[in-house]
């Protein structure tokens, strides 16, 4: 696994939301922090292509984000900060199935890798549910196997416990701490990135700090203190 | 079509099988409840334009075409695509992409409000009045062989209604362009 | 969302989807042709015997048929006042039996069935480049799976003007309506191509 960033710049509507960037990612475990608008969402959707750089390159696993964009987002899944936008059809089970229908697969085949990776989170009960009727943690395990399902090997993570309450946010940290994928966590919640490999910070559209938590965390308490 | 006004429009359908559900509304200034779909039919031209807005309604059709209840009162099935009141339904789509494509056209962000409003009332009175009605008149003129006299005369009780609609989709469209702006523009 | 497919085994529910449309729209051809309430009439006892057999019941029946059984009464009435009867009876028993006969469809054929039909139907399309097939069945489920939500939002709204003492209008339910639900199309749309539902290329026309 690498992903690499080469003077990538992100820009819209002619303002820069990241300057030119150049980094590289092996680690298994990355951490994304920053106050609101300081580009941390900007730099992770450049990794799988939803976002294109204005100049420079981002590579995953060294295919281009801006010419080989379905390579990529088969190698990095992502998971969006409402998991209620992230789920797309009615019935949980057809919602999941879904992510496999472009790859023409039997469909026992198609069952069966459902039912996996919905037993994988323990939501096996909850195949035949209507998607609206879930609670939180439910939607957020669920929008997790929409995307593990075409198993890719990088899962990014916008705000995975953003809107969860203490049980369900230890629920899913938990279930983070598990995964074999690599993980690229966007988070506020500082102790979910605390046993991190990695963690970047991001400040005003630049990395401003890039290490161990512990250090870019103090840096990102510096910034915050007036 | 992106996936973004794939997505646009389908939320537009929700959004009008939606107001088949809930309760009329009763209009501030007269004491007649509406049935909110048609509003919602006229606001999908005016609001995503013909393309976007014509799916929109598109997909409602099919929806009761396929035997799901999404028209007020629990109507669907293709049952009601036999009703004397077809033409209607199916003026609905022309209805979107008439609307839509005047609003396109004659509308755009750096005019002033009142001259908007009046853009987009014009189109949603063109669209949702006179084509919608006029397919529904022709429908029930020659589907059921009442005549073109006697459905003109049945179909002008609606019309004070679908005017009224007119207005309210202009002020909305207007105020939906303000705060959210998603009209195409067309030159 | 219920749908009005009721579950089944009978012959016209074994029959495809596809062979049963093509019938009703021969039939409605027929129907349109004969010009005569003689021919007319025991079309409609036809078709209604033929709903008959699917064994709904009643009460059933006239919740699904009562909206547009009235229309049809209603416009007859109007034309056995203004044109003559012969013609009231003619439009009557054509509207009728075609009513019976698509009903009678609805009910035996399942959405799936139905998408199914409708997606391969649309295949010629593709070559137009008006669209995909698939992309049917995916806004098809779409619109399904945000009604509950854009339901929520509509009582959520009303419950915010009872809050602050506000009457609902048309105008200050549906433009926060409208907008607090298409907000959301950016990042479901993000979503959709984020997962590949859409499969290959579908970033070419991104613009």
């Amino acid at each position: 696994m690498d992903i690499r960033f080469e003077q990538a710049e992100a820009r819209f509507e002619g303002r820069t939301i990241l300057h030119p960037l150049t980094l590289c990612l092996f680690e298994r475990r990355i951490g994304v922090i920053g106050l609101n608008g300081s580009g941390k969402t900007t730099f992770a959707r450049m990794i799988n292509g939803l976002v294109m750089p204005a100049s420079g390159r981002v590579t995953v696993n060294g295919f281009d984000t801006a010419k080989e964009g379905d390579r990529v987002r088969a190698i990095a899944g992502f998971i969006f900060q409402n998991p209620q936008n992230q789920i797309i059809l009615p019935i949980l089970k057809e919602d999941i199935a879904l992510g496999l229908q472009s790859r023409k697969l039997p469909k026992q085949e198609i069952a069966a890798k459902v039912e996996t990776v919905l037993a994988r989170f323990g939501i096996g009960h909850l195949a035949e549910r209507r998607v609206h009727e879930l609670s939180g943690g439910e939607l957020q395990l669920a929008a997790l196997a929409s995307v593990l399902v075409s198993e890719p090997d990088i899962l990014i993570m916008d705000e995975p416990t953003n809107q969860l309450d203490l049980k369900n946010r230890s629920l899913v940290e938990r279930t983070v701490e598990r995964l074999g994928e690599t993980v690229i966590v966007i988070s506020h919640d500082l102790d979910l990135i605390a046993g991190f490999d990695r963690v970047l910070l991001f400040h005003e559209g630049r990395l401003a700090a890039d290490g161990a938590p512990a250090e870019t965390i103090g840096r990102y308490r510096e910034i915050c203190s007036p | 079509m992106s996936t973004r006004d794939l997505v646009l429009a389908a939320l537009f359908a929700a959004i009008i099988v939606a107001l088949g559900l809930v309760p009329p509304i009763i209009l501030g200034f007269i004491p007649v409840p509406i049935t909110a779909q048609s509003l919602g039919v006229m606001l999908a031209g005016v609001v995503l334009g013909a393309k976007r807005g014509g799916f929109a309604v598109l997909l409602v059709l099919v929806l009761v075409a396929i035997g799901l209840p999404v028209l007020s009162g629990g109507r669907g099935g293709l049952a009601t695509f036999a009703s004397p009141t077809a033409g209607y339904l199916v003026g609905w789509f022309f209805a979107a992409v008439v609307a839509g494509y005047l609003s396109e056209r004659f509308v755009d962000r750096s005019q002033s409000g009142i001259v908007q409003i009046t853009g987009f009332f014009l189109a949603a009175l063109l669209g949702g009045v006179v084509v919608d009605h006029g397919l529904g008149i022709i429908w029930l003129a020659f589907g059921t062989g009442t005549g073109l006299s006697t459905a003109f005369l049945g179909d002008l009780a609606f019309v004070p209604g679908d005017v009224l609609k007119a207005m309210i989709a202009a002020l909305a469209g207007r105020a939906v362009m303000v705060g959210y702006p998603l009209l195409p523009q067309r030159v | 969302m219920k749908t009005l497919y009721v579950e089944g085994n009978t012959l016209l529910h074994r029959l495809s989807a596809r062979v049963k449309l093509a019938a009703l729209a021969m039939a409605s051809m027929l129907l349109f042709v004969a010009d005569s309430p003689v021919l007319l009439a025991p079309a409609a006892i036809a078709a209604a015997a033929l709903y008959g057999t699917l064994g709904l019941g009643w009460r059933n029946s006239w919740q699904r048929l009562r909206a547009i059984l009235l229309t049809i009464v209603i416009v007859s009435a109007f034309m056995l006042v203004i044109n003559d009867p012969g013609a009231a009876a003619t439009g009557f028993f054509r509207l009728t039996a075609l009513a019976f006969f698509a009903a009678t469809i609805t009910a035996t054929t399942s959405t799936g069935d139905f998408i199914a039909t409708i997606s391969s139907a649309a295949r010629p399309l593709e070559r137009t480049g008006l669209g995909r097939a698939a992309d049917i069945g995916l806004a098809i489920g779409l619109v399904i799976r945000f009604v509950p939500d854009v339901l929520g939002r509509y009582q959520a709204i009303r419950d915010a003007h009872r809050a602050r003492g506000l009457k609902p209008s048309a105008l200050t339910l549906g433009v926060p309506l409208i907008i607090l639900t298409l907000r959301n199309a950016d990042e479901i749309a993000a979503a959709i191509d984020a997962r590949g539902i859409r499969g290959q290329n579908w970033d070419k026309d991104q613009r």
